[in-house]
């Protein structure tokens, strides 16, 4: 009950745009950039999503489309560039070749960074820096990935249809907190928080939004227990909880 | 003198046992998450009596309570008249290989009262007769598609929910089709795009959906609504499970002036006791009767007494009117005490079903947060749903209620000083 094309913006906007966040929170990220002349890769899907990740001065930048970079790689289907990403597909750049060095060393250090922090192992989360450096990377990465469900995939599109306009906001207490922003039922992802939203999702601690990260603990009962806050236009809410028990299946 | 405001401490503490052994502890809408109690720590989660238009919580809290169980409670908790017709059948005989004939005895209740109705089918929930309605229309016209109004409730078997719920697959649903509410030329069009194709029409006799203003038909819709369904072979079921018996006891079709097909009863029936109805016109009863559809309990006695004694006693009170008088007298006072405290609070739908919103943001902030110091104090109501008013409400519960919404205006006021 997933579609491709949409897994393939999920794995451009939340998976490949966490990069963004990966370069600002773990250390040894933007170690890998560090000194690094300034590089861009395009990454152009045929029937799917098109953005370009800007690497500069130890940080990482995403912009829509794939026009103005150094390196390009098109992607015939969003099934090959799916396959990018779980591994399976060894990607052929159409331009940006005398920078190829940077694709097969800086870029995959930083996206196998990335891996180590988006699926840990056990033991690395008991260090509690990593811990809170790869929960905040999940919430951005289920964030953007709810925006592309509600834009791309047909059930998402039924439950964005039902909600109104407006922002709501994803707090985790004393962590980060993301936005989305609801316009004519389509969703924007936004990684900070909204500073007038019209429905509140809140966590009440970086444990507990692990925990229904992994899908350790179920949103409704932390709604009874108090643990997870709402409050305002709670349709909103409704309709992003189908949304996230679609993020599972896509990410999963 | 300063109001008590309430705690809800014990109600916790059984919400975590409860928590250990039931899935999310009190499911459903009696519970906090779909019961959109916020904050949770303001709301009972347990209650421990209940007496008239009262229940006291686990923690001795007294509510004038407006949810009535989320609308069985009709004449009032614990009706000494319609719970001695119960305990007086339980004696004789309840749940039995062959039924009581206090089955025949309600089926006729039914259809002398309700307008449209030539016969009566029993269960237990709403959703079993909205099920029913479905099965009956679709094995009367062997066509499959039926239409919703947005923002509808019918239930909670797979057909009733929407595609990207849990546990519902696109096939659940696949049948299904939309319109808004009162907009005729859209249902008009819909009918035509699926020429043929459509069993049946259900809805709500008003909309009264949650998280916005309940609506209420636009003149001449029902009229327009029944002539298209005649005209198109498409069965009329009308969703009376919330509204039934509480806008008029011959149903709530005749009321807005047409005639269902077939209409669905539940809340009202008996007090709390459990049974619901499915009334129907002639021209459907074979189909009815055709259908393998039938449950463990759905021919209990003890409902049946039950039911008979409430409706009977419903009609004594003429409690439609009743409700309407007492709805629209608490919610003027509401009203007036938002006014008094600078808040616009817009009360929509029936008044003896009276839905709420208080319209200062556009995000339901004020209105939560009015609502849970409300809770507080002493009167259950909720932020997200329809509410009902019970026989059993007495002026002084209306005006201890009035002086409590204006108390708790007063408290969200000071919280909000620049309103």
């Amino acid at each position: 009950m997933t579609d491709t094309k949409t897994l393939a913006y999920i794995n451009m906007y939340a998976v490949l745009g966490t990069l963004e966040n990966l370069c600002e929170l773990v250390p040894e990220a933007a170690g890998v950039l560090k000194g690094k002349k300034p590089v861009s890769i395009g990454l152009e899907v045929k029937g799917g999503p098109a953005a370009t990740l800007y690497f500069k001065n130890g940080k990482c930048r995403m912009e829509q489309g794939a026009d103005k970079c150094d390196i390009k790689l098109p992607f015939s289907s969003p099934e090959k560039f799916n396959g990018l990403i779980d591994g399976t597909v060894t990607p052929i750049p159409s331009k940006g070749f005398t920078k190829i060095k940077f694709l097969l060393n800086e870029f995959t250090q930083l996206t196998n960074i990335l891996t180590k922090y988006m699926r840990p192992e056990p033991e690395a989360l008991e260090d509690e820096e990593f811990f809170k450096a790869s929960t905040s990377l999940m919430l951005y990465t289920i964030t953007v990935a709810v925006a592309q469900i509600a834009n791309n995939d047909e059930i998402g599109k039924f439950s964005a249809n039902h909600i109104v306009d407006g922002d709501i906001a994803i707090l985790i207490k004393d962590g980060p907190g993301t936005t989305l922003r609801v316009k004519d039922h389509r969703v924007l992802a936004i990684k900070k928080p909204s500073e007038n939203p019209r429905a509140v999702m809140e966590f009440d601690s970086m444990r507990l939004a692990r925990d229904l990260f992994d899908g350790n603990v179920n949103a409704v009962a932390c709604i009874g227990n108090g643990s997870i806050r709402m409050g305002g236009m709670i349709s909103m809410i409704d309709n992003l909880n189908r949304l996230l028990d679609r993020v599972a299946l896509y990410l999963a | 003198m300063a109001m008590k405001i309430y705690k809800h401490d014990k109600s916790r503490e059984y919400f975590e046992r409860a928590a250990k052994v039931v899935p999310s502890g009190v499911y459903g809408h009696l519970g906090p998450a779909e019961g959109c109690m916020i904050p949770v720590s303001s709301f009972p989660l347990f209650g421990a009596s209940a007496k008239g238009s009262h229940f006291v919580d686990v923690d001795g809290n007294d509510y004038i309570d407006y949810m009535c169980a989320y609308g069985p409670n009709v004449l009032g908790y614990c009706d000494e008249e319609v719970d001695a017709a119960a305990i007086e059948q339980s004696k004789i005989a309840n749940c039995t290989t062959s039924p009581s004939i206090k089955m025949i005895e309600l089926a006729e209740l039914m259809v002398d009262t309700v307008a449209s109705a030539d016969w009566a089918f029993f269960a237990k929930n709403g959703n079993d007769v909205t099920t029913a309605a479905v099965m009956a229309a679709r094995a009367h016209t062997h066509k499959k598609k039926l239409i919703f109004i947005n923002g509808f409730y019918h239930g909670v078997a797979p057909w009733t929910q929407k595609v990207d719920y849990p546990g519902i697959i696109p096939e659940d649903v696949s049948n299904n089709l939309y319109v808004d509410w009162n907009d005729f030329e859209a249902l008009e069009k819909l009918v035509a795009a699926n020429e043929g194709e459509i069993a049946a029409f259900i809805s709500t006799p008003y909309l009264h959906g949650n998280f916005a203003d309940n609506q209420l038909p636009a003149d001449g819709y029902w009229q327009k609504v029944r002539k298209l369904c005649t005209d198109k072979g498409i069965v009329l079921i009308v969703d009376d499970v919330r509204c039934g018996f509480r806008l008029d006891l011959a149903g709530s079709d005749h009321y807005y002036g047409f005639e269902a097909d077939l209409i669905c009863f539940c809340k009202a029936l008996a007090n709390g006791w459990n049974v619901s109805c499915l009334c129907g016109k002639e021209f459907i009863k074979s189909s009815m009767s055709a259908l393998s559809y039938t449950g463990s309990y759905w021919l209990s006695a003890v409902p049946f007494a039950a039911a008979i004694v409430c409706i009977n006693k419903l009609k004594k009170l003429d409690a439609p009117k009743l409700f309407r008088e007492k709805g629209l007298k608490l919610t003027d006072g509401f009203r007036a005490a938002a006014k008094n405290n600078g808040f616009d609070l817009v009360v929509s739908g029936e008044p003896a079903l009276f839905y709420l919103r208080t319209a200062n943001d556009d995000s339901l902030f004020l209105h939560q947060d009015w609502v849970q110091e409300c809770v507080r104090r002493g009167i259950f109501i909720t932020n997200h749903h329809n509410h009902f008013i019970n026989a059993a409400l007495t002026d002084e519960d209306i005006n201890r209620s009035i002086e409590i919404a204006e108390d708790a205006f007063k408290a969200v006021k000071k919280k909000h000083p620049e309103l």
